[in-house]
C-alpha cells in the first residue's frame, strides 16, 4: 500500500511510478476500490487470468484499481469486467499485440441493454471523441489494466513506433437503434437481450468519404468500393499480411445506402470481401518484404472470409463512414473475441 | 515459448530491442535466457544482408544453444 500526504501527492507519485497512461488519474483508495469490487459481484481476489507480456495475474481487484484509476463509475465495471476477460482470452494474443512495433489497440465494440445499464455507453456523435464519460473511462480502464497488469509500457515492452490516440481510450456502443441491421452481436451467436463486447486489435479510425447519388445500386456498389479501399488499401497490414480482420463503421445514413439496395450485414460483408483484393503482380512490385512469393497469378485477397470483415452502425448520420485496419499478425492473426456482459451478477450500491 | 518447455532454445535480438528482450526474460522467470544480439535493423535489410547477418552469427547462436555466451 502506497501513502501519500494528499490527493496531489499521490497521483504525482502514481505518475512518477509509470503507473499513469500520462493523464492524471484517480487514486484509487482503498475504500474507492472496494466499492468497485463490490460492483463486480465477485471476489477480489479471484483470478480472471494473465496479462502479458509482463504475465501479470489480473485479479479483480486489481481490474477496479485500474477502474477507479479511469474515472469508472459502479455502472461501468460490468463492461470494464468483460472487456478484460475478452484480452485475456488467448485468442487475443495480448501479449503479442501490446508488444508489437504497428499500431493497435483493443477497440470495445458494445451491444445489447450494457449500452444504457452501464452508465450510457454511446453509439452517437463523437462516439470514439472526448466528452462521453462511459465511453472514455471503460475504455481507459482496460488500457490502466493493460499498462500496470499487462506492463505494456512505451519503448521498453510496448514496442509501438508511434502508437495511436486510441491506445488512451477506445470503446463505443453500437447505434443498434439507427440500425438497419440486426445487432452486431446477433450476428456473432448471441441472443439480443444480451449483453456482449467484441474487442478487436484495431488502428485508429480512417474516415471514408462517400456522398450518395439517389441511385440505390449504384451508391452500395460505390460505397462498399470505397469502404474496402479504406480497409485493404495496399498501405495497410491487410493487404500486404492478408488474413486478418477489420472493422467497418458505417454511419446510419451510410448504412441506409445499403438497407436501400436490399442489403444486410452478411451481403455488405461479402461484397466487401470480393473488393478487398490485389492482383499478385501488383502486390510483388509495391509490397517488398512482404509480397507474395511464387507465380500464382489469382487475384490475392486481403481476408480469408467475409466474417473477418466486422460491420456495424455507430456515429452520427452524414458523409463520413470509418474504418480500422488491422495488425494482423500474431498466432491467431487478429482475432475478434466476444465476450458476454454479466448485468444480474453485481450489486447494487445504496 | 520452447525455453518454457525445457527445450534448447535462442532469442535473436536486434539491438534495439535489446531491452524489451531483457523484460520479456524476467517476465518469464528466466533472466537468463540465452540471447543472441544481431544488429538493428535486420528486418527489412534485404536477403543478401539477412544472409551475411546469419552467416556471421551461425556461431554464436550454435554456442548460445550449446550453453555458452
Amino acid at each position: 500500500m502506497l501513502t501519500a500526504p494528499d490527493e496531489n501527492e499521490a497521483v504525482e507519485m502514481l505518475h512518477a511510478l509509470r503507473c499513469t497512461d500520462g493523464l492524471p488519474v484517480v487514486v484509487p483508495t482503498r475504500e474507492r476500490v472496494d466499492r468497485l469490487v463490490l460492483a463486480s459481484g465477485q471476489d477480489g481476489d479471484m483470478v480472471l487470468g494473465t496479462m502479458g507480456p509482463a504475465g501479470g495475474i489480473a485479479t479483480v481487484e486489481k481490474v477496479a484499481v485500474a477502474a477507479v484509476m479511469a474515472g469508472c463509475l459502479p455502472d461501468h465495471m460490468p463492461v470494464v469486467m468483460a472487456a478484460v476477460q475478452a484480452v485475456i482470452d488467448p485468442a487475443f494474443d495480448l501479449t503479442e499485440m501490446q508488444s508489437t512495433t504497428h499500431c493497435t489497440a483493443p477497440l470495445i465494440i458494445v451491444n445489447g441493454p450494457a449500452r444504457q445499464a452501464c452508465g450510457g455507453i454511446t453509439g452517437g456523435f463523437g462516439a470514439l471523441g472526448p466528452g462521453h464519460r462511459a465511453n472514455a473511462s471503460i475504455g481507459r480502464a482496460l488500457r490502466l489494466a493493460m499498462l500496470n497488469i499487462g506492463g505494456a509500457r512505451p519503448g521498453e515492452s510496448d514496442m509501438a513506433l508511434l502508437g495511436h490516440p486510441g491506445k488512451f481510450t477506445y470503446c463505443l456502443a453500437e447505434d443498434e437503434e439507427s440500425s438497419p441491421f440486426p445487432p452486431l452481436h446477433t450476428s456473432l451467436g448471441f441472443q439480443a437481450e444480451d449483453s456482449v463486447v467484441t474487442v478487436i486489435g484495431a488502428e485508429a479510425p480512417h474516415s471514408v468519404l462517400y456522398s450518395p447519388t439517389g441511385d440505390a445500386s449504384e451508391d452500395a456498389r460505390c460505397l462498399a468500393e470505397m469502404l474496402a479501399i479504406g480497409i485493404s488499401n495496399l498501405a495497410t497490414n491487410n493487404a500486404q499480411l492478408r488474413n486478418g480482420a477489420a472493422v467497418v463503421v458505417l454511419n446510419p445514413e451510410h448504412a441506409q445506402v445499403f438497407q436501400k439496395a436490399n442489403l444486410g450485414r452478411e451481403s455488405v460483408q461479402k461484397i466487401l470481401y470480393g473488393y478487398c483484393f490485389h492482383p499478385p503482380e501488383l502486390l510483388r512490385s509495391k509490397a517488398g518484404g512482404f509480397a507474395p512469393r511464387g507465380e500464382d497469378r489469382g487475384p490475392v485477397h486481403a481476408f480469408r472470409s467475409h466474417e473477418d470483415i466486422l460491420v456495424l452502425v455507430a456515429g452520427g448520420s452524414g458523409l463520413y463512414s470509418m474504418v480500422m485496419p488491422t495488425w494482423c499478425a500474431g498466432p491467431h492473426v487478429n482475432r475478434f473475441v466476444t465476450r458476454p456482459v454479466l448485468l444480474n451478477a453485481f450489486c447494487e450500491i445504496a | 515459448m520452447a525455453a518454457t518447455l525445457g527445450i534448447p532454445a535462442v532469442s535473436l535480438v536486434t539491438e534495439k530491442f535489446w531491452p524489451q528482450g531483457d523484460f520479456v526474460a524476467n517476465s518469464l522467470g528466466m533472466p537468463d535466457l540465452p540471447r543472441v544480439q544481431l544488429p538493428h535493423p535486420v528486418a527489412g535489410t534485404g536477403t543478401d544482408n539477412m544472409r551475411r547477418v546469419a552467416e556471421t552469427m551461425a556461431e554464436r547462436i550454435i554456442a548460445a544453444l550449446k550453453g555458452g555466451t
